[in-house]
Protein backbone atom coordinates (compact mmCIF):
# COMPACT_ATOMS: atom_id res chain seq x y z
CA UNK A 1 0.00 0.00 0.00
CA UNK A 2 1.46 3.29 -0.99
CA UNK A 3 2.05 5.80 1.89
CA UNK A 4 -0.49 8.46 1.72
CA UNK A 5 0.77 10.53 4.37
CA UNK A 6 1.77 13.85 3.16
CA UNK A 7 4.69 16.07 4.28
CA UNK A 8 4.61 19.03 6.02
CA UNK A 9 5.46 22.01 3.49
CA UNK A 10 8.93 23.56 4.31
CA UNK A 11 10.75 26.78 3.82
CA UNK A 12 9.69 30.03 4.51
CA UNK A 13 5.47 31.24 5.25
CA UNK A 14 3.49 32.00 2.01
CA UNK A 15 2.36 35.08 2.00
CA UNK A 16 -0.81 34.38 1.32
CA UNK A 17 -0.66 32.81 4.75
CA UNK A 18 1.08 34.31 7.98
CA UNK A 19 2.73 37.33 6.59
CA UNK A 20 -0.40 39.03 5.20
CA UNK A 21 -1.82 40.78 7.88
CA UNK A 22 1.61 41.90 8.71
CA UNK A 23 2.18 43.22 5.13
CA UNK A 24 -1.47 45.03 5.71
CA UNK A 25 -0.59 47.38 8.65
CA UNK A 26 2.51 48.03 7.21
CA UNK A 27 0.70 49.20 3.87
CA UNK A 28 -2.00 51.12 6.04
CA UNK A 29 1.37 52.74 8.06
CA UNK A 30 2.52 53.93 4.86
CA UNK A 31 -0.07 55.85 3.01
CA UNK A 32 -3.56 55.62 1.94
CA UNK A 33 -4.53 53.42 -1.34
CA UNK A 34 -6.64 56.14 -1.79
CA UNK A 35 -5.78 59.82 -1.99
CA UNK A 36 -8.04 61.87 -0.04
CA UNK A 37 -8.90 64.32 -3.21
CA UNK A 38 -10.46 61.12 -4.36
CA UNK A 39 -12.92 60.45 -1.76
CA UNK A 40 -16.62 60.82 -4.01
CA UNK A 41 -17.09 59.50 -7.31
CA UNK A 42 -20.34 60.34 -9.00
CA UNK A 43 -21.13 58.21 -11.96
CA UNK A 44 -24.17 59.33 -14.56
CA UNK A 45 -26.20 56.51 -15.17
CA UNK A 46 -29.02 58.25 -16.79
CA UNK A 47 -30.07 57.25 -20.30
CA UNK A 48 -27.87 53.71 -19.64
CA UNK A 49 -30.94 51.26 -18.67
CA UNK A 50 -34.20 50.72 -19.96
CA UNK A 51 -35.89 48.84 -17.93
CA UNK A 52 -38.25 50.12 -15.09
CA UNK B 1 -36.08 70.61 -7.85
CA UNK B 2 -34.96 73.57 -5.86
CA UNK B 3 -30.89 73.01 -4.99
CA UNK B 4 -29.78 71.78 -1.90
CA UNK B 5 -28.91 74.49 0.44
CA UNK B 6 -24.89 75.33 0.95
CA UNK B 7 -23.00 72.95 2.86
CA UNK B 8 -22.53 74.29 6.66
CA UNK B 9 -19.99 72.08 8.96
CA UNK B 10 -21.29 73.55 12.15
CA UNK B 11 -25.06 72.53 10.86
CA UNK B 12 -25.74 68.52 11.83
CA UNK B 13 -26.14 66.37 9.04
CA UNK B 14 -27.86 62.38 8.01
CA UNK B 15 -27.57 59.95 5.15
CA UNK B 16 -30.56 61.30 2.64
CA UNK B 17 -33.40 58.76 3.85
CA UNK B 18 -34.36 58.32 0.33
CA UNK B 19 -30.52 56.85 -0.39
CA UNK B 20 -29.11 53.38 0.32
CA UNK B 21 -25.89 52.22 1.32
CA UNK B 22 -23.94 49.31 -0.12
CA UNK B 23 -20.91 48.27 1.03
CA UNK B 24 -18.17 46.93 -1.02
CA UNK B 25 -14.33 46.45 -0.54
CA UNK B 26 -13.64 49.73 -1.49
CA UNK B 27 -16.18 52.00 0.67
CA UNK B 28 -19.66 51.72 -0.81
CA UNK B 29 -21.96 52.37 -3.03
CA UNK B 30 -24.39 55.47 -2.65
CA UNK B 31 -27.67 55.25 -4.44
CA UNK B 32 -30.74 58.02 -4.30
CA UNK B 33 -33.67 56.93 -5.25
CA UNK B 34 -35.25 60.10 -5.86
CA UNK B 35 -32.70 62.05 -8.11
CA UNK B 36 -31.51 58.20 -9.47
CA UNK B 37 -27.81 59.68 -8.18
CA UNK B 38 -24.74 56.89 -7.81
CA UNK B 39 -22.51 57.63 -5.96
CA UNK B 40 -18.89 56.13 -5.35
CA UNK B 41 -17.74 56.51 -1.60
CA UNK B 42 -14.09 55.48 -2.18
CA UNK B 43 -13.12 54.75 1.83
CA UNK B 44 -14.71 52.64 4.98
CA UNK B 45 -13.75 56.10 7.22
CA UNK B 46 -16.16 58.08 4.58
CA UNK B 47 -18.85 55.82 4.94
CA UNK B 48 -18.43 54.83 8.59
CA UNK B 49 -18.63 58.85 8.84
CA UNK B 50 -21.72 59.29 6.87
CA UNK B 51 -23.50 56.65 8.69
CA UNK B 52 -22.89 58.34 12.12
CA UNK B 53 -23.23 62.14 10.77
CA UNK B 54 -27.16 62.18 12.47
CA UNK B 55 -25.60 60.37 15.69
CA UNK B 56 -23.52 64.14 15.88
CA UNK B 57 -24.31 67.80 16.98
CA UNK B 58 -22.38 69.24 13.94
CA UNK B 59 -20.29 67.89 10.67
CA UNK B 60 -17.04 69.53 12.62
CA UNK B 61 -17.89 67.46 15.73
CA UNK B 62 -17.83 64.67 13.43
CA UNK B 63 -14.74 64.97 11.59
CA UNK B 64 -13.06 65.34 15.03
CA UNK B 65 -12.82 61.55 15.15
CA UNK B 66 -10.40 62.07 12.48
CA UNK B 67 -6.68 63.04 12.35
CA UNK B 68 -6.71 66.42 11.91
CA UNK B 69 -4.60 66.58 8.42
CA UNK B 70 -7.44 64.15 6.60
CA UNK B 71 -10.42 66.20 8.22
CA UNK B 72 -9.92 69.05 5.26
CA UNK B 73 -10.52 66.74 2.09
CA UNK B 74 -13.45 64.61 4.63
CA UNK B 75 -15.25 67.81 4.83
CA UNK B 76 -14.69 68.45 1.12
CA UNK B 77 -16.00 65.24 0.43
CA UNK B 78 -19.16 65.27 2.52
CA UNK B 79 -19.47 68.84 1.28
CA UNK B 80 -19.74 67.10 -2.36
CA UNK B 81 -21.96 64.87 -0.80
CA UNK B 82 -24.24 67.33 0.30
CA UNK B 83 -24.22 68.62 -3.32
CA UNK B 84 -25.14 65.47 -4.68
CA UNK B 85 -27.99 64.73 -1.48
CA UNK B 86 -26.37 62.07 -0.35
CA UNK B 87 -26.27 63.89 2.79
CA UNK B 88 -29.11 66.12 3.99
CA UNK B 89 -28.95 68.66 6.60
CA UNK B 90 -31.33 67.86 9.79
CA UNK B 91 -34.75 69.77 9.78
CA UNK B 92 -33.83 71.17 6.35
CA UNK B 93 -35.78 68.92 4.48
Amino acid sequence: MPDTTTMAPSGPASPIGGNAAAEAADHEGQGLLVEDDMLVEEISIDGMCGVY
Amino acid sequence: MSPPPAFDATRRYRLHPQVALRPEPFGALAYHYGNRRLVFLRAPELVELVRGLGSRPSVEDALSSLPEARRPAFQRALASLSRSEVITEVGGD
